[in-house]
């Protein structure tokens, strides 16, 4: 018999639904107002390193106050745009516009941007006040004037206790608030955050999260931040960029991602998918109809052009299929199966069921909403089902 | 018991090993060379007395001894002036050092990581040949009739030759020469370590690429001036050679009286005293290196 584990997965991943706190409006979207300029705009833009071709002909607008996260395994090429974006690596080609100025051969020191680096780059010789001011003290500030604004964003950090200790007498926490804080000390118009978060526990990281955004809001600053976190981009960004081997797949909010990912890829990367191959066997009314490898037919509204015969892939979230033991009303969509493995998770429960056609299909229930059924355990026959506008159906 | 007690004595070995070191090679010569500063010049062999003997007793040799020297020494200008010398030739020297060597060791620690090794090795390829024989060339180049007067001719920068042979000038070049490895090394040491996305850091915050390396480089890098300026300060005070084969007769450095007059005029007392008090004009500089050590030691931690 087969034990349940709580381990498999975390229920976390679905994307908070509302208003966000990075993009307080509610109707936050100037992606969508074909008449607002980008602050950003990335026009065409290749690296390459020698032969090796870190980002591919990339094109990106980012907008005022957006949260943006750059998002993608390791070595896929997202620091690597940041840093051109900072300065430190010159496109190939293309070009950066940032506020409406091609910025593509300005030297970093010229920038309107500051960035927080992976490795925070403190200065070990200089106390925290003398981090904080150091990019005021380049623009000859007065020194009273640069006293205040060090304060200020010692204070919006939680950072004034520390104001005289060295860079090497702070915790990993501190010294992260301390890169943000000078960073963040010059008002720049944007901030580039590469992989911030990286060196804190996972606790501290979301500590950390709903502080980014805190002061991402509380200054209007626009934030790029360089993650290969999912969780920790679904968190933050108002938009997400995936990247893969230096292309840009997809580009969305946390939700559209999760709610219709472009790829195969981008559903498994981001959350947990249940994935069917699949022929079309017809195409009508805006709904697809799927044979699939696995024996059954499978029926999916779609707007994604395909025709009979391609090969296609249904995209599946756990949570948006229902699990009974009574076989449903309807035949569309409705697979039996057996129940293999249950993760219970408090709250809700992950089904593990093998299908007849010997697929294994993840499906979630909330648990106190059935509290009244029959509970479902190990070795159970049940039936799947979903509604025909659940799943997306992917051709990549 | 054996099999507790060795372990335990083997320990007192390695504890003890390097201060035996330095009671032998350093602390004893120390106090027979004080000794010999307290003695009395004498036409004989050893040229100095008194000579310890069972036979006229602890008391009596102790009588003998006396600070003479010293007051001998602080009484002609020659020795004060000579010390003064040294110390000025020594910094100017130090500092010229330096600026040779801060250009080097940043290129060198700026090169591909996979040339670094090779500039290392050139840096100190020249020590494989002796260096009597590196000074001596440098003679051969700085004489009137030497390479550089003739390269410089050559090239139409100068019609007259070179007089820089037998001149402070020539000692300059010559410890400039020879302890640029000793800065070079410290300073690049410093140099590597910098961490490249400090630089990076200081210019996206705004700073120009000359304020980023005065604002973090060369403050960075201070550890690394400071092990190189003493490593060639410190022996270039007591300088013999170079002085001795490069300089002129106004290039006064303590290390050409001592020599002068333990050899020349056998006053090996006179000496000594020179010697002790060359060393307690290096333990202020001594002691600063030491505790300069121990503090970047703590702060590696
Ligand atoms: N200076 C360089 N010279 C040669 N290749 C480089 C250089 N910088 C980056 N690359 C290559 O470009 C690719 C993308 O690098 P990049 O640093 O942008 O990755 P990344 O997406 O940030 O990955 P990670 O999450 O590991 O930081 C990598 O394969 C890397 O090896
Ligand atoms: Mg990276």
């Amino acid at each position: 018999m087969t034990v349940a584990t709580a381990s498999q997965s975390t229920p976390t991943l679905t994307p908070r639904a509302g208003p966000r706190t990075a993009a307080p409006q509610s109707g936050f979207a100037p992606w969508n107002d074909p008449k607002k300029p980008p602050i950003v705009r990335f026009e065409g833009i290749t690296k390459r390193f020698d032969d090796f071709v870190a980002v591919k002909n990339i094109t990106l607008d980012i907008y005022e106050r957006e949260f943006f996260a750059l998002l993608g395994p390791s070595g896929c090429g997202k620091s690597t745009l940041l840093r051109m974006l900072g300065g430190f690596e010159k496109p190939t080609e293309g070009k950066i516009i940032v506020a409406g100025q091609d910025i593509t051969d300005m030297p970093p020191y010229d920038r309107p941007v500051n960035m927080m680096f992976q490795s925070y780059a403190l200065f070990p010789h200089m106390t925290v006040e003398g981090n904080i001011g150091f990019g005021l003290r380049q623009e000859g500030m007065p020194k009273d004037k640069i006293a205040e604004r060090v304060d200020e964003a010692m204070g919006m950090l939680e950072l004034r206790q520390f104001a005289k200790r060295k860079p090497n007498q702070l915790s990993g926490g501190q010294q992260q608030r301390v890169a943000l804080a000078r960073a963040i000390a010059k008002k720049p118009r944007i901030v580039l955050l590469d992989e911030p978060l990286g060196a804190l526990d996972k606790k501290l990281r979301q500590q950390a999260q709903f502080e980014l955004m805190r002061i991402q809001e509380t200054t209007g600053t626009t934030f790029i931040i360089v993650t290969h976190d999912q969780e920790e981009a679904m968190t933050v960004a108002s938009r997400i960029a995936v990247m893969d081997k230096g292309d840009l797949v997809q580009v969305a909010t946390p939700g559209d991602i999760y709610e219709n990912p472009k790829t195969r890829y981008i559903s498994g990367f981001i959350g947990d998918v249940n994935l069917f191959e699949g022929k079309v066997s017809a195409v009508a009314d805006g709904c697809v109809e799927i044979e699939s490898t696995e024996g059954s037919k499978l029926k999916t509204r779609s707007a994604e052009p395909v025709s009979v015969g391609q090969q296609v892939w249904l995209a599946l979230r756990p949570e948006k299929i229902r699990i009974s033991h009574d076989q449903p009303s309807s035949t569309v969509n409705a697979i039996p199966g057996k129940v293999e493995d249950i993760g219970y998770l408090g709250s809700i429960s992950h089904y593990h069921v093998r299908t007849a056609g010997g697929q294994r299909i993840t499906a979630l229930r909330a648990n106190a909403a059935h509290a009244v059924e029959r509970s479902i355990s190990w070795e159970d026959s049940v039936w799947l089902d979903w509604p025909v506008d659940a799943g997306v159906v992917l051709t990549r | 018991m054996s099999s507790s007690s060795s372990p335990d004595i083997r320990r007192w070995y390695v504890i003890a090993a390097p201060y035996l070191w330095l009671l032998i090679f350093f602390l004893i010569p120390f106090f027979v060379v004080f000794k010999l500063s307290l003695s009395d010049v004498a036409t004989a062999i050893p040229p100095y007395t008194p000579i310890f003997s069972w036979s006229t007793g602890i008391w009596e040799f102790f009588s003998q001894l006396d600070f003479e020297n010293y007051t001998f020494i602080f009484g002609d200008p020659l020795y004060i002036n000579a010390y003064f010398s040294s110390v000025k030739i020594a910094a100017v020297a130090t500092f010229l050092t330096l600026l040779v060597a801060y250009p080097m060791a940043y290129g060198m620690a700026r090169a591909p990581k996979a040339w670094q090794p090779t500039l290392m090795m050139l840096v100190i390829l020249p020590f494989w040949t002796s260096f009597l024989i590196r000074i001596y060339a440098w003679i051969a180049i700085l004489k009137p009739e030497g390479f550089a007067t003739l390269f410089l001719t050559k090239l139409g920068i100068i019609s007259e030759p070179l007089q820089i042979m037998n001149t402070t000038t020539a000692v300059y070049i010559g410890i400039v020469y020879s302890y640029l490895p000793f800065m070079l090394l410290p300073l690049y040491a410093s140099l590597e370590k910098i961490n490249p996305s400090l630089l990076e850091a200081a210019q996206d915050l705004g700073s120009r690429p000359w304020r980023s390396f005065w604002q973090v480089t060369f403050p960075l890098s201070l550890p690394g001036v400071f092990a190189g300026c003493l490593l060639v300060f410190i022996p270039a005070v007591g300088e013999f050679v170079i002085p001795d084969l490069l300089g002129g007769s106004d290039t006064l450095m303590i290390g050409k009286t001592l020599w002068t007059e333990f050899f020349n005029n056998r006053d090996w007392p006179l000496a000594s005293a020179v010697a002790v008090l060359l060393l307690f004009v290096l333990i202020v500089p001594i002691v600063i290196f030491q505790r300069q050590q121990q503090l970047e030691r703590e702060a590696g931690r």
